[in-house]
């Protein structure tokens, strides 16, 4: 191997380094306008009135567009029950209801400033208990008759009040009740976490072409090609009609995987003839519509017998959806998955509830769900321990999952020891007894394990052998700055086709020339695109075998790609170069092209396990365990993180350093969520509290430590020379092991994310819990 | 208002309304895009140049209060040691996304500037006002680290 397994430097880094890249933000269009939103400023409320006549007569003023002037459909990710511009009833502050494009864009604002807005307020539910309580305002009343944008193929869910969708286990309940009457102890726990704004460091932003019927958009997204599914819904429009290119971002994390403002851009420019027309969120428009992490609130009830095994498990997860549903629907199954993951429970009864709320809307951020499921499984766990009087890391160590145990959906996990060898090698590095026995008052440690799978959706690849020997990889995938494309999949095909690095490049998506792909999402690139891109360059890499064969006289099975040459295996002197096979082709017959496709073969389960389980799997799971120790200082209650270690399973490293950088990124995101981020909504007034960078608290190089890493490979049947995903995963653990550590560290449980100063402090002033107390139900 | 200033090692005079900001007036009508926009509040750091060699966010900076004064942008940075901290990024891994990294570049060379071998607590000190979302900085600590031992 000459490329695969070796840290290559990204080709894009020097450009980025130098300020020449040319980001989403900063293209431009000749001819462009800019457009800017009407947003409500109530959470729940009544359009009585949107006269737009002062604002399209000001000046600079193009086009002024509501609900009347787009097609009166709903569109969504998975249930169609989103509106482009608000009409009739507004449920969340910033949810748009009309869009103006003007010269300049301070012109677009006094516009919008223009537009004359009633609205009668009506009453709101902007959290989760506040829209399951009795008498609680329905948000939406016609949540049985949306439309599923699958058109009901993969089959309906549970829908109904505020619930947006539910999942929950379909065995006998009765086994669970019977379990829990013959328990020797139940422990239960309440845990609550917040909303995580993934803080993206570039605003969003999009340009909309409406030009010879066609609707063009230029935008920085982690997959376009669900960009072009939902202009098709809310313009009612085919698919071919839509063009989407995509630019580099500045990050997503989630955050840009459906749309944003390129459907009301695309309105604007419909409106004003054709000029291209771009939106740009500010910081505080961005963090008023964030797609951000759901806040949770989870009940976890363990039925344990005599000698400490878990008989049964009860769990409820009500999940924050915000005012419309995009991806979360798909995400209600994960505290299903959640709840009986790592460790054994022998009965389980779980269910997801996602909640609508008058607050925007929440989506996938990384570690989709399973953050802040992990929180409250290895709080809970911690919670056991301590009822039963064992060692955390024991108790843990004994339930373990092993290699051959079934998750809760009947998948068998036939790799699962690997978690029990990663907690022995971090034990290698920071041994526990020892950590046990030498830290001070208030320091803390803790360990956890996790699994998760990798996002199969399916992608394409064409490999193209240019005039010079050199290849380009034509693929929908983009980088999100993972390194994912501009790195992994290039060295895949460089590995293949012996060329040097320099001489492949990829291209960046233009869903006009590439086949579809699944985005930027749930680790899967380097895998599924990557897989693509390796069938691609293994079929184009077998036409210029036949070439060269036909050039050296010799047979195609004797000819292999190397060092840039293709050349007789016995007889390495003997060979042609590349760029030769190159000229020959193209001005030979024409250019060789290849094509892959790439996906993950779904792996046995049982799918009678669980209603609402539109995310039935966790194909190529990938194994991880995290250490941490903390600091707690007991007059401020600031918690200092000094030691995190990963250790994760890979599959195959394509990239070291990639892999490094994945790690250390997501961990830091984790730290976040653990200690500082929260993006809290008013409860009175819808609005999020946090509006910008200034009180949103990020993590800053003074606070993340240097991650430790162990990496384990166990190449993957179904990954590219081995890979599985790496990048989504490192962001599972850090608020489990941080929460559970602070928690040891003060001798307190910890129930409530983020874990802030006030609240260490607070936990401090409680009385301590006896190692063998009783039982306590513990609710915020 | 007319404002003239030495931008990049050039005398350029620009117009800009009062409230400008110097991010605004470098981005849109010097089209000089390396500076990027992330919060407009001056919490990022995305948009740092530099104003008489010091560090300062351009998004809540008076374009005109560099009338007379000297600006660096990401792309005037051209010396031998601004070069060394761009590779360093790119061979240590400090770049990700990059929407960031041209505020990393231009704060590092000011720091390498004054400090030709800071300790790792005065390099985290020196980018605390800097966010970077995806690398969790330990790369960009190494980048800085690169740079200071390939100094010749």
């Amino acid at each position: 191997m000459t490329s695969v397994g070796v840290s290559h430097p990204r080709p894009d880094g020097l450009a980025k380094a130098s300020g020449e890249t040319v980001f989403a933000f900063d293209y431009e269009e000749s001819g462009m306008l800019h457009g800017r939103l009407l947003r409500s400023p109530v959470p729940a409320g009544r359009i009585v009135r949107v006269d737009t006549k002062k604002a399209q007569a000001m000046p600079g003023v193009r086009a002024v567009v509501t609900a009347k002037d787009v097609p009166a459909v709903l569109a969504g990710w998975v249930l169609r029950d989103t509106p482009m511009f608000a009409s009739k009833v507004v449920r969340y502050v910033g949810e748009p209801i009309a869009g103006v494009a003007a010269d300049t864009l301070d012109q677009a604002l006094c516009a919008v400033e223009a537009i004359e807005l009633e609205i009668e307020s009506t009453p709101a539910a902007c959290s989760i208990l506040d829209a399951i309580a009795d008498g609680a305002p329905i948000i939406h009343p016609d949540v049985k008759s949306y439309q599923l944008s699958s058109g009901g193929e993969g089959g309906d869910y549970p829908r109904y009040g505020n619930i947006a969708a539910e999942s929950a286990t379909l065995s006998d309940p009765s086994a669970v009740t019977a379990e829990f009457a013959r328990a020797h102890r139940v422990v239960e726990d309440v845990y609550t976490t917040q909303r995580q704004y993934q803080a993206y460091l570039e605003p969003k932003n999009a340009i909309g072409i409406y030009r010879g019927g066609r609707f063009i958009v230029h935008t920085g997204s982690q997959w376009p090609h669900n960009i072009r599914t939902r202009i098709s819904q809310f313009f009612n429009t085919p698919l071919s009609t839509i063009r989407v290119k995509d630019h580099p971002y500045g990050g997503g994390f989630g955050g840009k995987l459906d749309y944003s403002v390129e459907p009301h851009a695309l309105a604007l420019s419909r409106a004003c003839g054709g000029r291209p027309v771009k939106i740009v969120n500010t910081r505080h428009d961005d963090m008023l519509t964030a797609a951000s992490r759901e806040a949770t609130h989870i009940k976890m009830r363990s039925a344990l017998d005599a000698s400490g095994d878990i008989i049964a498990r009860d769990v409820e997860c009500y999940m924050d959806n915000g005012a419309y549903t995009g991806e979360m629907s798909f995400l209600t199954c994960f505290p299903f998955h959640f709840s009986a993951i790592n460790y054994r429970v022998r009965k389980l009864r779980a269910v997801g509830r996602l909640v609508y709320t008058n607050a925007a809307p929440t989506a996938a951020m990384r570690g989709v769900t399973g953050v802040p499921m992990y929180f409250a499984l290895e709080s809970h766990m911690d919670h056991i321990a301590r009822e039963l009087g064992v060692d955390r890391r024991e108790y843990r160590l004994r339930h373990l999952f092993k290699s051959g145990d079934r998750m809760a959906n009947g998948q068998t996990l036939g790799d699962a020891d690997i978690l029990r060898k990663q907690f022995d090698e971090i034990n290698k590095l920071a041994p526990w007894e020892e950590a046990q026995s030498r830290k001070g008052k208030y320091r803390g440690i803790a360990i956890s394990p996790a699994i998760w799978p990798t996002n199969p959706l399916p992608g394409s690849a064409v490999i193209k052998i240019q005039e010079d020997g050199s290849a380009v990889v034509l693929t929908g995938a983009n980088d999100n700055g993972s390194g994912a494309v501009t790195t992994g999949v290039r060295q895949i095909v460089a590995e293949e086709l012996g060329l040097p690095q320099e001489m492949v490049s990829a291209t960046e998506p233009d869903t006009d020339f590439v086949g579809f792909d699944g985005g930027s999402q749930g680790q899967r690139t380097t895998v599924v695109a990557g897989g693509a891109a390796l069938e691609a360059a293994r079929d184009v890499g077998q036409k210029l075998r036949d070439l060269a064969g036909q050039l050296l006289q010799q047979s195609p099975s004797d000819i292999e790609l190397v060092g840039g040459f293709a050349r007789v295996r016995s007889h390495p002197d003997v060979r042609v170069s590349m760029a030769t096979l190159g000229v020959t082709s193209t001005f030979g017959g024409g250019t060789l092209q290849g094509t892959g496709r790439g996906h993950i073969e779904p792996v046995a389960h049982d799918p009678g396990c669980a209603s609402g389980l539109l995310a039935p799997l966790f194909n190529s799971p990938t194994y991880h365990v995290h250490f941490a120790e903390v600091e707690i200082d007991p007059t401020t209650g600031n918690v200092k993180v000094l030691r995190y270690i990963v250790a994760q399973e890979v599959g195959r490293m394509i990239n070291p350093s990639s892999i490094g950088g994945q790690i250390q990124g997501g961990v830091a995101q984790g730290i976040g969520y653990a200690l500082y981020e929260s993006l809290r909504i008013s409860p009175k007034t819808g609005e999020p509290l946090e509006k910008s960078l200034e009180s949103y608290r990020l993590p800053l190089a003074v606070d993340i430590p240097r991650v430790e890493m162990i990496i384990t490979e166990h190449p993957n049947p179904n990954g590219p020379f081995g890979a599985k995903g790496v990048a989504e995963a490192p962001i599972l653990l850090p608020a489990a092991v941080i929460a559970t550590a602070v928690s040891d560290a003060i001798g307190r449980p910890i129930h409530k994310l983020p874990v802030t100063p006030e609240d260490v402090l607070a936990a401090m002033a409680d009385d301590p819990p006896g190692p063998s107390s009783h039982t306590r139900h513990q609710e915020d | 208002m007319l404002v003239s200033a030495t931008i990049n090692g050039r005398q350029e005079t620009f117009d800009a309304l009062p409230q400008s900001t110097l991010m605004d007036a470098l981005r849109n009508s010097m089209f000089l895009r390396g500076t990027k926009e992330g919060c407009r509040e001056g919490e990022c750091g995305a948009c740092t140049v530099l104003v008489d060699g010091q560090p300062v966010d351009s998004c809540i900076y008076a374009a005109h209060a560099v009338n007379g004064r000297n600006v660096e942008t990401i792309e005037g940075l051209r010396d031998d040691l601004s070069i060394r901290i761009k590779t360093a990024m790119v061979d240590a891994g400090g770049i990700q996304c990059g929407y960031c990294t041209p505020g990393i570049v231009v704060m590092v060379a000011a720091l390498l500037r004054r400090h030709s071998s800071p300790d790792e607590e005065t390099i985290r000190r020196a980018l605390a006002g800097n966010i970077c979302r995806c690398t969790g900085y330990s790369q960009i600590i190494d980048a800085v680290q690169l740079a200071i031992v390939k100094t010749p």
